[in-house]
């Protein structure tokens, strides 16, 4: 390949080592773009909030509807209660934490299927991995589409630390598109306020946090958190999106405050 | 399922909608919770080898240091099966620069990294062809792997792990950090595979390149713990299989050989110590 086709940049890569650190400082050096800056990711929980059947979601999909007008929606889902019978067998009959994500997308794509077809009077789609190319077709047409939360890791899933449980689940699947397509912004929408001390559910004494970074929050070592964790190493090392927010999305009214940018629920920011 | 979930399905304290399991109501990102859920793993293909071509050492050096490898291969292949990953080499090299240039995103550069590795997938897959052993299409290739396995001696697959946009966002700069030795070894732990080799064309792991620096010391064998203290300036390999073997629970190491030795490659396949082994 010629040399002088490429930049001083170019011919260091196609020549150099990639674990080299001067040479990977030097990558960060182009100013990224941001692919669709205009759009916002939402994810709707799937234990949080879809396992609650029309009561919870009817009303939120109202929401999203009215709002779309003015903000453009890419829509995740999360897994939720089936993914927990399903990591549980899986678990219990040895499935290698690979495999348990497969099951586990195979839950997520039932939630946006759901999803999809409440919206589907819209005109809105619902997108595998397979056509994110269409993604921005659907954006500019439509205002919204809707996808799987879980990252289409697959038998590639990393294990965890601890356990079998894939780390990389629908949070952190939701997060990345945010990030990769420089989003306006990364709205979580479960049945909680947001981010508390201690999980809510189990700990009355379990206090609120409006705002929080990523490093106070991990130096916290809380035992339970609002979003998987993995979501605040790669928001440390983010280009674009850098905070994210989590909203009860059973409270009417959230949904659309959190997309005029106003202060509801928790955020959380890199730094 | 038991009469408790019929009940717990029916009637919920809080209104959500459950499936009666061990992980009920649990956060998955409870602590204690996710240490229950540590239990012995199965093994899909504790019988077969995988084996990583490099891109730009082997497969972009042409037939010279190719056609030895592959004629080590189709020796390899007459005992032992094969799941064989290739990298994408200087064309990946190539599309990382200009996308970094116009701005792309590492998740992007991911994306269009698959298809240079998938390129060298079907150029392996030629050399081998005689024996049996093709590039395996990445969307059916993971699911299908243990059917293709039993009716070949051998499978070829681009090594890319299927990240692509969803590619995480590394510490340092822009480059997608889970690349085709990442993929190959991430598979071989997910199907419990027997060994991991990583061909390239150095003898293995020095203290730093023995390129650059002839006094560099030879590594013959390391933990990830170790290396990672160490600090080396550059790696022959992904810096991210350090922190994979650290979390590993079939597959505890890897060897890395020079595949310009192409008798190496069946030795270490056989199990002997002829590079650097990497373990967890």
């Amino acid at each position: 390949m010629s040399k002088e086709l490429l930049s001083q940049l170019g011919a260091a890569l196609v020549e150099g080592n990639l674990t080299d650190v001067d040479l990977l400082r030097r990558t960060s050096v182009p100013p990224a773009i941001r692919i669709l800056p205009e759009a916002n990711v939402i994810k709707i929980g799937g234990q949080s909030f879809i396992d609650r059947g029309r009561e919870a979601v009817f009303p939120l999909l109202e929401e999203l509807v009215e709002n779309l007008p003015r903000h453009q929606l890419i829509i995740g889902t999360g897994a939720g209660t089936r993914a927990r019978h399903a990591y549980s067998v899986g678990i219990d009959l040895g499935m290698p934490t690979g495999v348990l994500s497969v099951l586990g997308t195979f839950v997520s794509m039932q939630n946006a299927r759901m999803i999809h077809y409440l919206l589907a009077k819209h005109g809105i789609p619902f997108i595998e991995p397979a056509q994110f190319p269409q993604l921005p077709l659907y954006l500019a047409e439509r205002r919204a589409v809707i996808f799987m939360g879980m990252p289409p890791y697959t038998f590639w899933q990393q294990n965890p630390p601890v356990g079998r449980i894939p780390p990389h689940r629908t949070d952190t699947g939701a997060y990345l598109i945010s990030e990769v397509f420089g989003a306006r912004s990364m709205i979580y929408i479960k049945d909680e306020k947001g981010l508390y001390t201690a999980d809510p559910k189990k700990d009355k004494g379990a206090k609120f946090i409006p705002r929080i970074t990523v490093s106070e929050l991990k130096a916290s070592n809380f035992r339970d958190m609002v979003v998987e964790p993995a979501v605040l190493d790669m928001m440390q090392n983010a280009v674009n999106r850098r905070s994210i927010r989590i909203i009860n999305g059973l409270e009417r009214g959230n949904l659309t405050k959190a997309l005029h940018g106003e202060d509801v629920g928790t955020e959380i920011t890199a730094d | 399922m038991d009469k408790q979930s019929i009940d717990v399905n029916s009637i919920s304290p809080d209104k959500r909608h459950h499936v009666f399991s061990k992980l009920m109501r649990e956060s998955l990102i409870d602590k204690d919770v996710m240490a229950a859920t540590e239990t012995p793993v199965v093994r899909m293909l504790p019988d077969v080898h995988v084996v990583k071509i490099g891109g730009r050492s082997l497969i972009d050096a042409g037939r010279k240091a190719l056609y030895p490898v592959a004629d080590s291969l189709s020796r390899i292949l007459k005992k032992e099966r094969l799941v064989l990953g290739v990298g994408g080499g200087t064309r990946s090299r190539h599309v990382f620069s200009i996308g970094l240039d116009l701005g792309l995103p590492t998740g992007v550069l991911a994306q269009l990294a698959m298809a240079d590795a998938l390129g060298n997938a079907h150029i392996l897959g030629t050399l081998l062809a005689p024996y049996g052993v093709v590039a395996i299409p990445p969307e059916i290739f993971g699911h299908l792997l243990p059917l293709f396995i039993q009716s070949a001696p051998g499978v070829i697959f681009n090594g890319v792990p299927p990240y692509s946009i969803w590619e995480h966002p590394p510490a340092i700069g822009r480059i997608p950090p889970h690349r085709t030795d990442a993929g190959c070894f991430i598979l071989a732990e997910c199907f419990g595979c027997k060994s991991v080799t990583l061909v390239k064309d150095v003898d293995g792991l020095y203290t730093s390149d023995p390129r650059e620096n002839p006094s560099a010391s030879f590594i013959k064998e390391i933990s990830a713990t170790e290396l990672k203290q160490r600090k080396l300036k550059t790696l022959p390999f992904d810096e991210v299989l350090m922190d994979i073997l650290l979390t590993t629970r079939l597959v505890k190491q890897f060897q890395l050989v020079n595949g310009l030795k192409p008798e190496l490659v069946e030795a270490a396949v056989n199990g002997e110590h002829v590079g650097t082994i990497v373990h967890a």
